[in-house]
């Protein structure tokens, strides 16, 4: 190893106070935690604490009994995730934490739409949400609830097509993802 | 009777029994009494407390196990500084308890302290009985709520058949990696309740510890580290608290030595190598000497050891030794890179990873360097002599060397918070190591007092001081009753100036000298003491101070000195707050006083 090979400013990491916040981007953050009372608490806590950005979080069980699985999208820099990856891990309660890279995962998001319909409207906005494998989940003379499943940009892309007709209320659950291909997201290889 | 004799026949009853082999078989046990023998497994000897209604199952149970023995303190923050204290003087895991509700946020400022400063106590609170948790019954506070960010972890204990469990692991994580501060809540009725205690289905921290080795750097980053080493001109050892957390203070001097690298040392880290070695130079950072700093600048390669490189030691990041690498050892990997990215980072103990790098470095020389560092250091010591300075009242320097001298250097030094504890650090001779106890992360007044009363019972042989101002040992002054009804002696000396002097300080350096609710003041001390059944004076004169020190040395149990100091004088040099530790405020030297 020659000296040249380590360099006196290693990586640029944001957040820091010696670098500006301009290489954030997305990323999405897979934690096993220990299904017990406020073990979630502890990870909200951290995440707070440490200032992440946070987009959305879900929570959910998990194929383990005991293991929930929290789903968390936050903005920050590689670097800067690092960090919260190895402040997230000091939490007695968290197993594992995976740092899924959009590529290398399926993420998912289902959205409940419920949009006004006048009269003669509401086959229209099935049909609009049939483009997006939307389909009806109620109907009533004034409203149709469409439930949609997709990518984040999809979800908001069908909100957008919808605004016309009149919005009445939105209820979205937030990423979760999953790796491709055949490993589990907590297989020690795809540890970050 | 009165209450000293009764409290002298439980110690002698306690000091008359031994302990006795704790049976491991199964049996039902009341909660309380399955809390005692897991915290009698865990080698539990002291613990510092106060009673009240949701923990007074597990106090019914305490007076059958007397190798518990129980401090009661005046405040329940003094029982988790005591523990705190205790914990920093010995490396065992202090212990404190307290009641729920107004108990156990009590015990939050000393939990936060301990957080901050990354030293092992577990906390004991009683929590209202589990029917009655959440509706807001008397004296019911989340205490899990409140201290999940000033505790590495916490436990509310749900099941009687998860207590001995949950003592254990608290312990263990209290030790483990980076020490901390860990809390378990028992309500009532799990304290009262019977459940089977099955001591052989448990594994104590003690037994886990033995069996599980520490964390160990990657071979690769330490020659990595080695390579950089090798090839600097300019390099300085940071020694932080962690050195003196994992005992590793002879392979610090080893490296230092083999490798001829000067060592500087955080607030924590002091004591861990002795002022006069050859290679010691100082304290980097905001009240850190002028030659240091100027090292720091100069810098081509830092060796931070055991830190953290807080904002108090780096002033501004960006002008942080610009021109160094970093080395960072560190048992915490979320350390590496967060202020200062490291170009080998190196997760591991710092005892385990110093081994390593001696065993790797070939030996160096860096005279050149350190000459020139010894240079910038005469210098400011030459300007300095110049400095004019009131001679009449005792000086804080010249109370620090007399205590120096009337305890051979031997003594360990527990100091509050503000320009006492700078002074302290910066002109105290350490020498024994981990001799200096102070709070450094969470700057905590009220700490030196009840800190001073855990390190003086855990290392009873010592002779400890506490280096005080008169603001801060105003905060817990109640614990002179118990450090009386203890018969304990700690030496107490109060550099008096009638003001909250860093803060005075501050607004005489940053906000045009506006003395905004500084001046304070404080009891007749010798009177106090008195009150307290102790013995106090108040020195006014420099040439009395030495003499006051003997005559606290000679005297049984804790003395207090109120040492009336000059109002007004100020910690040199200084580093305004965000600004570059090469940009100091210096002492002024009246420029027309010549001694040549």
């Amino acid at each position: 190893m020659t000296e040249q090979a380590v360099p006196i400013q290693p990586p640029r990491r944001a957040g820091q106070s010696t670098v500006p916040q301009d290489d954030a981007r997305e990323h999405i953050l897979v934690l096993f935690v220990n299904d017990r009372p406020g073990s979630v608490d502890r990870v909200v806590g951290v995440l707070r604490r440490r200032r992440a950005n946070m987009q959305t979080l879900t929570i959910g069980r998990s194929e383990l009994a005991d293991v929930a699985r929290v789903t968390v999208v936050v903005d920050d820099s590689e670097v800067g995730v690092e960090q919260l990856v190895e402040q997230l891990r000091k939490v007695v309660d968290v197993r594992h934490i995976v740092n899924l890279s959009t590529a290398q995962a399926v993420a998912r998001e289902l959205a409940l739409i419920k949009v006004s319909s006048a009269p003669g409207s509401s086959s229209e906005i099935i049909e609009l949400g049939h483009q997006f494998g939307a389909h009806p989940v109620d109907v009533t003379a004034e409203t149709v609830t469409l439930e949609v499943t997709g990518s984040e940009e999809k979800v908001t892309k069908i909100v957008e097509l919808l605004q016309p007709y009149g919005i009445r209320e939105i209820a979205r659950t937030g990423c979760v993802a999953m790796t491709r291909g055949a490993a589990n997201a907590d297989d020690s290889n795809n540890q970050s | 009777m009165t209450i000293a004799a009764r409290i002298s026949q439980r110690e002698a009853r306690t000091a008359a029994t031994h302990m006795p082999a704790q049976s491991m078989e199964a049996r039902e046990l009341p909660g309380s009494h399955i809390l005692c023998e897991a915290l009698v497994r865990e080698g539990v000897e002291l613990m510092y407390g106060y009673p009240g209604g949701a923990i007074m199952p597990f106090y019914d149970a305490l007076t059958s196990y007397p190798m518990l023995r129980h401090v009661l303190v005046r405040h329940e923050q003094a029982a988790a500084h005591a523990a705190d204290g205790y914990a920093r003087a010995t490396g065992k895991v202090g212990v404190c308890v307290a009641t729920s509700g107004p108990g156990a946020t009590n015990l939050v400022t000393g939990l936060a302290t301990a957080f901050m400063d990354s030293t092992p106590i577990v906390a004991i609170t009683g929590q209202v009985a589990r029917p009655f948790i959440g509706r807001d019954a008397f004296q019911e506070t989340d205490v899990i709520g409140v201290t999940q960010p000033i505790t590495k972890h916490n436990f509310l204990v749900r099941n009687i058949e998860d207590l001995a469990d949950t003592v254990h692991e608290a312990f263990r994580l209290a030790k483990g990696g980076r020490p901390g501060p860990v809390l378990i809540d028992i309500p009532k009725d799990v304290q009262l309740g019977k459940g089977m205690y099955r001591p052989r289905a448990s594994v104590s921290s003690l037994e886990y510890f033995r069996a599980t080795h520490v964390a160990e750097p990657s071979p690769e980053a330490i020659a990595r580290a080695a390579h950089l080493i090798a090839s600097a001109r300019y390099p300085l050892i940071m020694s932080g608290h962690g050195v003196i957390l994992s005992d590793a203070y002879d392979e610090l001097r080893a490296f230092a030595e083999k490798a001829c690298i000067p060592v500087i040392s955080t607030l924590l880290g002091l004591s861990a190598v002795p002022v006069d070695h050859p290679l010691f130079l100082g304290m980097p950072g905001m009240h850190g000497p002028a030659h240091v700093n100027r090292a720091i600048g100069m810098a081509d390669l830092i060796i931070g050891v055991g830190l953290r490189f807080d904002d108090r030691v780096t002033g501004k990041v960006s002008e942080f030794a610009p021109h160094a690498r970093i080395i960072h050892i560190d048992i915490d990997a979320s350390e590496m890179h967060k202020v200062k990215p490291a170009a080998v980072p190196i997760v591991a103990d710092a005892k385990a990873a110093l081994s390593a790098l001696v065993e790797a470095v070939e030996p160096g020389d860096h005279s050149a360097w350190i000459a020139e560092i010894r240079g910038w250091e005469a210098q400011e010591q030459e300007r300095l002599a110049r400095a004019s300075r009131e001679q009449a009242y005792p000086d804080p320097r010249g109370i620090l060397d007399a205590i120096y001298a009337a305890t051979n250097g031997d003594a360990i030094i527990v100091t509050d918070v503000g320009q006492h504890q700078m002074w302290t650090a910066r002109f105290y001779p350490w020498k024994r190591p981990n001799s200096h106890i102070t709070s450094g992360g969470l700057g905590t007044m009220g700490f030196a007092l009840p800190a001073a009363m855990g390190v003086k019972m855990g290392v009873p042989d010592a002779t400890v001081w506490v280096v005080a101002g008169d603001g801060g040992i105003q905060m817990n002054i109640q614990e002179l009753a118990t450090l009386k009804q203890l018969g304990l002696a700690v030496k107490v000396a109060i550099m008096n100036n009638g003001y909250l002097g860093m803060v005075r300080q501050w607004q005489q350096f940053f906000h045009n000298h506006n003395y905004s609710e500084t001046p304070i003041t404080g009891p007749d001390y010798p009177k106090l003491a008195e009150a307290y059944g102790l013995y106090g004076m108040r020195i006014t004169r420099r040439e009395d101070v030495a003499t006051a020190v003997r005559t606290a040395m000679e005297t049984e149990g804790t003395v207090i000195i109120d040492f009336v100091i000059e109002p007004e004088s100020n910690v040199y040099p200084m580093v305004a707050p965000g600004s570059a530790i090469t940009s100091m405020i210096e002492e002024p030297v009246e420029e027309n006083a010549h001694h040549d």
